[in-house]
């Protein structure tokens, strides 16, 4: 059997129609998903403050937050990074300095850490921890 | 002693060979120089072209040396073809290998993907109209995927005896994506189409990759789980990738796993391609075939790509939409090269980055609906 009549005995146009319809929903729906996915994270990040709009009790919120636009200068970047040297104290590892950056998705911060050093803007201590130049910073700033 | 060495002689692949073996020797012989001389895919021409020259070495039967005698290595070694697990272990690689950023910015372009496997439910109409059964025409639909370890799965599941002119047809396409592809894209657009520029990306959140393949994973193959295999497969590995805390694992999926299936699987496609079983009419059709479906899936993504056009404000360059097949990143490239051949100052590579994914993603549903179709018909 060939042409037309193979195709219709083999249901093949109903299966051509059906077939392509499903994989056109199941990436519609994918794509529709992960439109939202970033809304969705962003009301996440600020559930706090929805409800505090909704009077509910919140807890004291982080003031260390991720700027849209990341400056491009690495003391300019040592501003926006003040937050988590305050919140890590006089004396930090470089390993917690990077899990708080990761963890409020600072861009690279690895690489900005490594800069941190090479500018002198954190100072080893000596014993595997740092501490932050105020000197520095605070000249900067 | 005479006797011992004509039996001998009588034995050698020299007395042994016809024609048909010299025929896919210089096939492999093609593979092997494409692959090494012009880098067309070396990655998977170098294993299968020597898998085709190793497997077309006559033999005596019953030695336990060919692919399809029960007792021989390269037998068990195609084990792994025939019921699916190399082509999930590439998904794995594939995944760890992934960065969805580009299309969960731009979350629109994955309808490229979607459109580009139009070209596997023409070609099915085709292989029925040329007479192949379903199970058979099914698997010669999914060559318009683009997408080798998945027309390798679904021809296992349906029609393992073409496994061999399949995968081959499959694998040589995407080869040779940089002469079939631009012709295309280029007939189909016109110079002020493909001189449109992309708009910048939003930048995507850490969070959404990590949160992505979870998300995929539950719509797709709750969709189509017969898909499972390869699309749990792909987004476990992106999943190990994007979590950032099992890297020891990613870097493993996406390097020693990813190479090692990529070898066997390539080899023993190769071997596979024995001349008495591989050089028939059926083969001829399905290369035939699948140069139709490869060529409709490109013109399908550009076309659709056009239509969106129609109803975006932000306008997407139809170039994008050859991407959307699942050759990654072969086809990628081509884009990105096209555009740039017209003005090289368009940078559409990351855009053609998100259609290809998305490729990858709607290739494997197909799959997995066509196997889900084809359960209960007849060979």
């Amino acid at each position: 059997m060939y042409g037309i009549e193979a195709i219709n005995a083999h249901n093949g146009w109903s299966i051509a129609v059906i077939g392509a319809g499903i994989v056109f929903t199941g990436l519609v729906v994918l794509s529709i998903a992960i439109s939202q996915l970033h809304k969705l994270l962003l009301f996440w990040d600020k559930r706090d403050e929805f409800f505090k709009l909704n009077g509910r009790k919140v807890e004291e919120q982080s003031d260390i937050t991720s700027p849209e636009q990341f400056p491009v200068d690495i003391h300019d970047v040592a501003e926006v990074y003040k937050p988590v040297f305050a919140k890590l104290g006089d004396s930090f590892q470089l390993a917690d300095l990077y899990a708080i950056a990761r963890k409020y998705n600072f861009p690279h911060p690895h690489l900005t850490i490594k800069e941190f050093r090479q500018a002198g803007i954190m100072l080893p201590l000596g014993d595997g921890c740092f501490k932050l130049n105020t000197e520095l910073t605070q000249n900067q700033g | 002693m005479i006797d011992m060495l004509f039996q001998f002689l009588s034995n050698t692949g020299y007395f042994l060979a016809d024609y048909r073996h010299v025929i896919m020797i210089v096939v492999g012989c093609i593979f092997v120089y494409l692959a090494v001389a012009k880098e067309y895919e070396p990655l998977l021409l170098v294993p299968i072209g020597f898998g085709i020259i190793v497997g077309n070495i006559p033999f005596f039967q019953g030695f336990g040396l060919g692919i399809y005698e029960d007792n021989s290595v390269f037998h068990y070694l195609y084990f792994g073809v025939t019921t699916g697990i190399y082509p999930s272990i590439v998904f794995l690689g594939l995944g760890a290998m992934t960065d969805f950023s580009s299309l969960l910015a731009r979350p629109k372009l994955m309808l490229l993907g979607a459109a580009a496997q139009m070209g596997i439910f023409f070609t099915l109409l085709g292989a029925f109209a040329l007479g192949f059964m379903p199970k058979e025409a099914a698997s010669i639909a999914i060559i318009g995927g683009a997408d080798g370890p998945t027309s390798i799965f679904l021809t296992a599941k349906l029609a393992p005896k073409l496994i061999g002119p399949i995968a081959i047809a499959a694998y040589s396409y995407m080869a040779l994506i940089p002469v079939i592809q631009p012709p295309i894209m280029r007939l189909l657009t016109t110079r002020k189409e493909r001189l449109i520029k992309m708009s910048e990306p939003r930048e995507v959140h850490k969070k959404e990759l990590v949160i992505f393949p979870v998300v995929a994973t539950l719509l797709c193959c709750m969709l189509a789980p017969t898909a499972l295999p390869l699309l749990g497969m792909l987004f476990l590995g992106n999943f190990l990738k994007e979590s950032g805390v099992v890297d020891r694992l990613a870097n493993t999926a996406r390097s020693a796993i990813i190479d090692t299936a990529t070898i066997l699987l390539g080899f023993t496609v190769g071997m596979s391609t024995q001349a008495d079983v591989f050089l028939n009419p059926k083969s001829l059709g399905i290369f035939a075939l699948g140069a139709v479906a490869f060529s409709i899936a490109t013109a399908s993504g550009v076309i659709f790509a056009k239509i969106m056009n129609l109803f975006l404000k932000d306008k997407i360059n139809p170039l994008l939409g050859a991407a959307g097949v699942s050759a990654v990143p072969g086809s990628a490239r081509e884009v990105h090269l096209v555009g740039q051949s017209e003005d090289p100052s368009n940078y559409l590579l990351m855009h053609a980055m998100a259609c290809n994914s998305s490729g990858v993603i709607g290739s494997a549903i197909a799959a997995g609906v066509l196997w889900s179709f084809m359960v209960g018909l007849p060979g």
